[in-house]
């Protein structure tokens, strides 16, 4: 118990408070002047004024797409259901900035691939886009959200008994009017929390608005938090658009919270059959074709493009006469900051998923087997950092560790630490879920038989949770393997981590290394969830229907 | 008119086929159980008469106009059934009113005549005043009312039920059950109601079929389906009953001889075209058994008590007749029975039934 509360003061009440201090302090003394500069200045105005179209447009559009998607898959008989399952999967796993840098080869106003093809080869520059704009970065962003609206609707309808259907059927409604008045309101508490979801995690994709956004002049708060610490630093001023920032995303979640809470009906019915699927005839294909016209664009469009460029010794219409390995050996051989970033990533990892796992499982344990006072909380405070931003968790951190007198700042531990921070909650949630499922007469019969209480913990309650914990681990170490956000303003030349060598190379615009560096990273990705599927007998991977709105 | 007519349906779910070349008539205004354990197609039966499947032969009628054939089948919405659900399926973001209105709603009956029937049909099912309430704070009891209301407001002429009870405490399930059967005796509308129930088919229904592998056992009234059960399977599923090897010691239609439990001769009707020293199973039930003391009456089979277990209306006992066969019999709660004492089994031939071994 001491352990987990002084963990947890360390990784998030203190940075936090440091955080909130530092946005009302100026030169030593007490001032709103952070606050009034913030919402004043047209600079930040603008930027949550970006930020929010970017949020509230991202949700939208993963509701246009992760519904049908998820109405195809759980309610017809439409062709490659796996295939459209696995679409979202892989869209969900594939690092942002991976497909806002694929995007850029493809989009950019001059160089970009198809932008030339329509203005050289076929001469229709009025059929060019420039993807360094609003349109841009939103387009780079769905691919990554609207999994979460696909995941939470698909489980909803399939949780929808099939009898709540068949009853207004029987009265005489229609499939139209069955849908309207009780398949919709029904399921509508899953798909407007997969919009928060898909809101939240929008505006905190530092990746892609700093790629897409910052040469097009779109700023949002995350970038612009990130340009104040550019030299000379302003700490006061980012600590106080980083409240605000986490005001945004509070506000959302508090709002999914209270609306799930209180119109949740998917998890009624006790035995429930399953709906009919609708026979869609001959239109299951026009349902397919849009489903392959998802996966072009969010999965096929940019691996086939980072593919091509990493391969490619110029990058142009022609790309394919020049085929080369030399960018690969440069990232994995050569250049040794690249070598050095995926170590640090690989070691950052798995040293975050198993902190992250254990502490949750502390905090669950707590939770679900003691009657400590103040386990609940603890549960709660567990949970803040769902509303943080990453970039939000490296201004508190840089904080709270540039006032101890501890030199950890640039190096690796400060690091660990904010990913640790950041995915707690993926932890704890797991963990929580893993012991939530062990009965407690299983662990009594072992204290019963004589066992003690580390004896029965040991030889229990771990082998039952382990495929619920190693499935947590998976679901922290994926995401932090890919962290930006916190990463890119913690980092220095010791401690680079894989998405900040990925993105300081794209600023110096070598193409080629980037994508070699942003496939290797796929790769890695897709390694270790094979071993994870292997090792924990499938229950790896991503589970289905899990929300984890840390995600980047 | 709203009887029921089907006529050798099949019903196949990959290499199970759930119903068999079944056929019934239900008639109008009649209570029909289909009764069974889970898994005799009783369910996927009534699914078929309410349009949710569609049969692989066969047909089904309502009166004059065909409803179901392997060809085509009329959607569920244009057939006027009323359906009650085993989980009520009441919906939870409608109140008490929303929910019973939306029949109403969609066949867009007029505000006056929707009002007036509304109030009837929550007066019917004791709901009235609840009529703003959410389900979740109904309780189980009053969320199946809202169903039976939901179905009975648009006056269907047939109501299809499907376990309604089953979710339901044993005392609000007795009480449901009456209301049902009262319900039924006041609307007319035809009941045709699923459930793996014994005691629940017996007190509602005018006619029960027993099901079984997709087919119908036995069709008839309560009476005739418990004491005259058509085979082994039913006698079996229609509450406890002994099933005894006999050898035919006579036989003479009513006035017939088997021998039981070591050559011990008792009287039964025995099925034409039975031979003596044939072998066959009489089926008795635990209550029309009799004990008396040993040697007090002839027919009287010989044993000694096993068992007895007092169940305060009742008290059931096992008994081991002479040759080690364990028979179970319920008698008065007021006669005094020890472990070990002799008594005489008395077979009444009117109560048991003999089936070929």
């Amino acid at each position: 118990m001491a352990g987990s509360v002084l963990a947890l003061t360390v990784l998030v009440i203190l940075p936090l408070a440091f955080l909130g201090w530092g946005s009302v302090t100026a030169d030593g003394r007490l001032t709103l002047e952070n606050f009034r500069d913030a919402l004043s200045s047209r600079l930040y105005v603008q930027a949550l004024r970006n930020s929010l179209i970017l949020g509230l447009a991202t949700a939208v559009l993963s509701v246009a797409i992760g519904l049908p998607l998820a109405w195809a898959v759980s309610r017809t008989n439409v062709p490659g259901k796996p295939f459209i399952h696995l679409t979202a999967v892989v869209s969900y796993l594939t690092p942002p900035f991976l497909t806002a840098i694929a995007f850029v080869n493809l989009f950019s106003p001059r160089a970009g691939l198809i932008n030339r093809f329509f203005r050289e080869t076929l001469g229709m520059p009025g059929l060019t886009f420039d993807v360094f704009s609003m349109a841009g970065l939103i387009l780079v962003t769905v691919p990554h959200t609207f999994p979460f609206v696909y995941l939470l609707a698909a489980s909803a309808l399939e949780s929808v008994d099939a009898s709540m259907e068949e009853s207004a059927q029987i009265l005489g409604a229609g499939r139209w009017r069955t849908a309207l008045a009780v398949t919709g309101p029904l399921v509508a508490p899953a798909i407007l929390s997969g919009a928060l979801v898909a809101f939240v995690n929008a505006i905190a994709l530092f990746g892609s608005q700093a790629i897409v956004g910052l040469p097009g002049r779109v700023f949002t708060l995350p970038t612009r938090i990130y340009a104040l610490f550019d030299y000379p630093p302003q700490y006061g001023l980012a600590s106080a658009l980083s409240l605000i920032f986490v005001g945004l995303t509070v506000a959302a979640l508090y709002l999914q919270r209270r609306y799930l809470a209180r119109r949740s009906y998917v998890t009624l019915g006790g035995k429930g059959s399953r709906p009919q699927l609708v026979d869609l005839g001959p239109a299951r294909w026009g349902v397919f074709a849009f489903c392959v016209a998802v996966f072009t664009v969010t999965v096929a469009a940019p691996y086939l493009t980072l593919l091509a460029v990493s391969v490619s010794r110029s990058w142009g219409l022609h790309f394919w006469e020049n085929l080369t390995l030399q960018h690969y050996r440069f990232v994995l051989l050569e250049y040794d900051v690249t070598r050095r970033a995926i170590w640090n990533s690989l070691i950052l990892a798995s040293a975050t998923a198993t902190l992250a796992v254990l502490l949750g499982s502390f905090v669950g344990w707590l939770d679900l087997r003691t009657t400590l006072r103040g386990r609940k909380l603890l549960d709660y405070v567990s949970l803040i950092p769902l509303g943080l931003p990453g970039i939000v968790v490296a201004v508190a951190l840089i904080q709270f560790w540039l006032r101890v007198p501890l030199p950890i700042y640039g190096s690796l531990l400060i690091i660990l630490l904010a990913y640790t921070g950041r995915f707690v909650p993926l932890g704890v949630r797991s963990a929580n879920a893993a012991f939530r499922q062990i009965d407690p007469s299983l662990e009594e019969t072992a204290r019963v038989t004589g066992a003690g209480w580390l004896r029965t913990f040991c030889s229990v309650t771990l082998p039952l949770a382990r495929p619920g914990l190693f499935a947590g681990w998976m679901l922290v170490f994926v995401p932090a393997l890919q962290e930006l956000s916190a990463s890119v303003l913690l980092f220095s030349s010791g401690s680079i981590t894989l998405a900040v060598a990925v993105y300081n190379l794209y600023e110096t615009g070598a193409l080629g290394p980037v994508s070699a560096l942003a496939i290797v990273t796929m790769l890695i990705i897709t390694a270790a969830l094979a071993l994870a599927t292997r090792l924990g007998r499938g229950q790896g991977g991503i589970p289905r229907g899990e929300r984890g709105t840390a995600a980047q | 008119m709203a009887g029921i007519q089907i006529e050798r349906v099949t019903k196949r779910f990959g290499a199970v086929t759930a119903v068999r070349d079944l056929s019934l008539e239900i008639r109008d205004r009649e209570f029909v159980t289909l009764l069974g354990p889970s898994g005799c197609g009783k369910t996927t039966l009534l699914r078929l008469i309410a349009g949710f499947m569609m049969p692989d032969a066969g047909s089904i009628r309502v009166g004059a106009r065909t409803l179901s054939t392997p060809a085509a089948i009329v959607p569920p919405e244009r057939r006027g059934m009323g359906m009650v659900f085993q989980n009520y399926a009441v919906w939870p973001h409608k109140t008490v009113y929303q929910n019973v209105a939306f029949g109403l709603e969609v066949r867009k009956v007029a505000r006056g005549d929707a009002q007036a029937r509304m109030a009837r049909v929550l007066e019917l099912v004791n709901l009235a005043g609840l009529e703003g309430r959410y389900p979740s704070e109904l309780s189980g009891g009053q969320q199946q009312r809202v169903a039976l209301a939901r179905s009975l407001v648009v006056e269907p002429d047939i109501l299809l039920l499907d376990e309604p009870l089953s979710n339901l405490d044993a005392k609000l399930r007795e009480r449901m059950r009456w209301e049902l059967k009262e319900l039924q005796r006041r609307t007319g509308i035809t009941f045709v109601y699923v459930t793996h129930d014994q005691s629940e088919a017996m007190a509602l229904s005018d006619r029960i079929a027993v099901m079984h592998g997709g087919e119908i056992m036995q069709l008839g009234a309560p009476r005739l389906v418990y004491t005259r059960p058509a085979n082994k399977t039913v006698a079996d599923f229609m509450g406890l009953v002994n099933l005894l090897s006999a050898r035919v010691v006579r036989s003479a239609g009513d006035d017939s001889v088997v021998a039981v439990g070591g050559e011990h001769p008792i009287p039964v009707s025995l099925p034409p075209g039975t031979v003596a020293g044939q072998t066959v199973q009489v089926a008795v039930r635990p209550e029309s058994l009799r004990l008396s003391s040993p040697g007090s009456g002839a027919g009287a089979v010989p044993g000694k008590v096993a068992e007895v277990t007092f169940l305060g209306n009742i008290i059931d006992c096992h008994v081991t007749l002479d040759d080690g066969t364990r028979i179970r019999a319920q008698v008065d709660s007021g006669r005094v029975l020890e472990v070990g004492q002799t008594v005489g089994v008395e077979f009444d031939s009117r109560q048991a039934s003999v089936f070929s071994a």
